[in-house]
């Protein structure tokens, strides 16, 4: 089916890929249970036996810090009988994990424990019929799962797309993400598909007209163009602008590594599937989506500070305020498309205007993906 | 005299557990060496696999603590105390001298 277009558009994916369940389903494997996928923030589970369970794809995965300091993660299902072993969102253990139907129990590392009878089997391998484990990496100071049995490159699909957006793989380090604290979390949960928050979050093509408060601190977003338009681009703040904040007010030192060149700019990642990084001088927001179903995502935002900001009690809600205003536009956008993809007006999707053109690489990228 | 194992193999803080009927593990407190009926009696779970604080053993399965000195429950869902046992230490090697387990009938 060719669609012939003016040489100014281009087609985005037709309706029924942010409605149909059986799409959803084929998303979950391709795509979320075969990617790397940023399930927690590591200092959230600071010490031995603090744990969280989360939905990546169609599994529930259980991320646990172990009594060697080491964070683990597994599918969150007993071997036994298959009960969900754990099923708190978050939580903290003594010193292992039990299944609360037969008493199945597993170390922190995993490893079969005890069970009753069991000295009566010694038959049954304490390892391989211990939890079953999922690979987990650290960056940024989140845990990043992945659920494949052989994992795509870390380092070309999660550090590399900071690398591709930012044009150097060294820049984000200046941010010392992983030493920042989380100075506020809002969890959103969005009636819509997580594809749209994507595309919302590559494109500026919507900010003049949804963010008054961004475009007055980032002035040429009321272009249309997104800072993930370009490569290496930090967009300027506003010369009265004295700080990435609702009123333009000051906000604070600039982190540590930070230099000269990246002061007084926005810069954008997306990490496809399922994060967002936006990078200002004194702080870093981070987007974290879990897709529900192919109408929800729960999205869960940090705002991240310096140890100094955050221990210091500073009052960061001006900078949290810009953000979070930003974040409720452009769900509430999101949530105004999601109804309409079931409309025949676009059963054969919409367009893309040159500002939006890279989404389309986005959509090439999915296709492939689910091809 | 049951043998266990070598002194060395039992480091503090660890349990040898020695199959038999019952089944008997020795634990090593800080240098000094107890003996116990290894299976919990509330549920058959083998005690070698708790958690060891001080003198007191934590059952696996469902947290009873046995004291290793006397064989006492400190709580439930186990009341039955489970046996002790002496140990001897010979040429760096561990025997228990197991209580004769009582004939039920």
């Amino acid at each position: 089916m060719t669609v012939s277009l003016p040489p100014s558009l281009l087609a985005t994916l037709p309706g029924r890929f942010y409605t149909d369940p059986s799409i959803f389903a084929v998303e979950q494997e391709r795509v979320f249970e075969s990617m790397w996928f940023a399930v927690a923030r590591s200092s959230d589970l600071a010490t031995p036996g603090r744990f969280e369970t989360a939905d990546v794809g169609r599994e529930s995965v259980l991320i646990v810090r172990g009594r060697d300091g080491r964070l683990r993660a597994f599918l969150n299902v007993c071997r036994h009988r298959g009960a969900k072993l754990c099923v708190e969102p978050a939580g903290e253990t003594k010193r292992q994990l039990q299944c609360p139907y037969h008493a199945w129990t597993y170390g922190l590392d995993g490893k079969l424990v005890a069970a009753p009878n069991l000295t009566k089997m010694p038959d049954i391998d304490r390892v391989e019929y211990g939890l079953i484990p999922v690979h987990l990496r650290e960056w940024l100071g989140y845990a990043w799962v992945c659920l494949a049995g052989d994992p795509p490159s870390f380092e070309d699909t999660v550090v590399g797309a900071a690398r591709a957006r930012l044009g150097d793989a060294e820049m984000i380090n200046h941010w010392e993400v992983d030493t920042l604290d989380v100075g506020r979390r809002i969890v959103y949960d969005v009636k819509a598909n997580w594809k749209l928050i994507i595309e919302n979050f590559m494109e500026c093509y919507h900010c003049a007209t949804i963010h008054p408060e961004l475009t007055e601190v980032l002035p040429e977003f009321a272009d249309g163009y997104a800072a993930q338009y370009y490569v290496g681009h930090g967009a300027a703040f506003a010369e009265e602008a004295q700080g990435f904040t609702v009123d333009g007010s000051e906000g604070f030192d600039r982190i540590g590594g930070v230099g000269e060149e990246q002061d007084r700019k926005y810069y954008a990642i997306t990490v496809n599937p399922q994060v967002f990084i936006n990078l200002v001088p004194d702080h870093v927001i981070f987007h974290r989506m879990f897709p529900r179903s192919a109408d929800r995502t729960v999205v869960v935002c940090d705002w991240l500070y310096t140890k100094e900001v955050v221990a210091g009690g500073k009052d960061v809600s001006r900078s949290v305020e810009l953000f979070h205003r930003v974040n409720r536009q452009d769900f509430d956008a999101c949530e105004r498309c999601q109804p309409a993809m079931s409309s025949r007006a676009y059963a054969k999707g919409g367009v893309l205007v040159p500002s939006e053109h890279h989404i389309a690489a986005f959509h090439d990228w999915l296709t492939a993906k689910l091809a | 005299m049951i043998p266990v194992c070598a002194l060395a193999d039992i480091r503090p803080g660890e349990a040898v557990r020695v199959d038999g009927d019952p089944p008997i593990s020795v634990f090593n407190v800080d240098g000094e060496l107890y003996a116990i009926d290894d299976t919990c009696t509330h549920q058959d779970a083998s005690l070698a696999d708790g958690w060891l604080e001080g003198c007191l053993i934590e059952c696996p399965l469902h947290a009873s603590c046995f004291d290793l000195r006397t064989g006492q429950p400190t709580g439930p869902p186990a009341k039955v105390p489970v046996r002790t046992h002496e140990v001897v230490v010979q040429d760096g090697h561990v025997y228990v001298l197991a209580v004769a387990v009582p004939v039920t009938t």
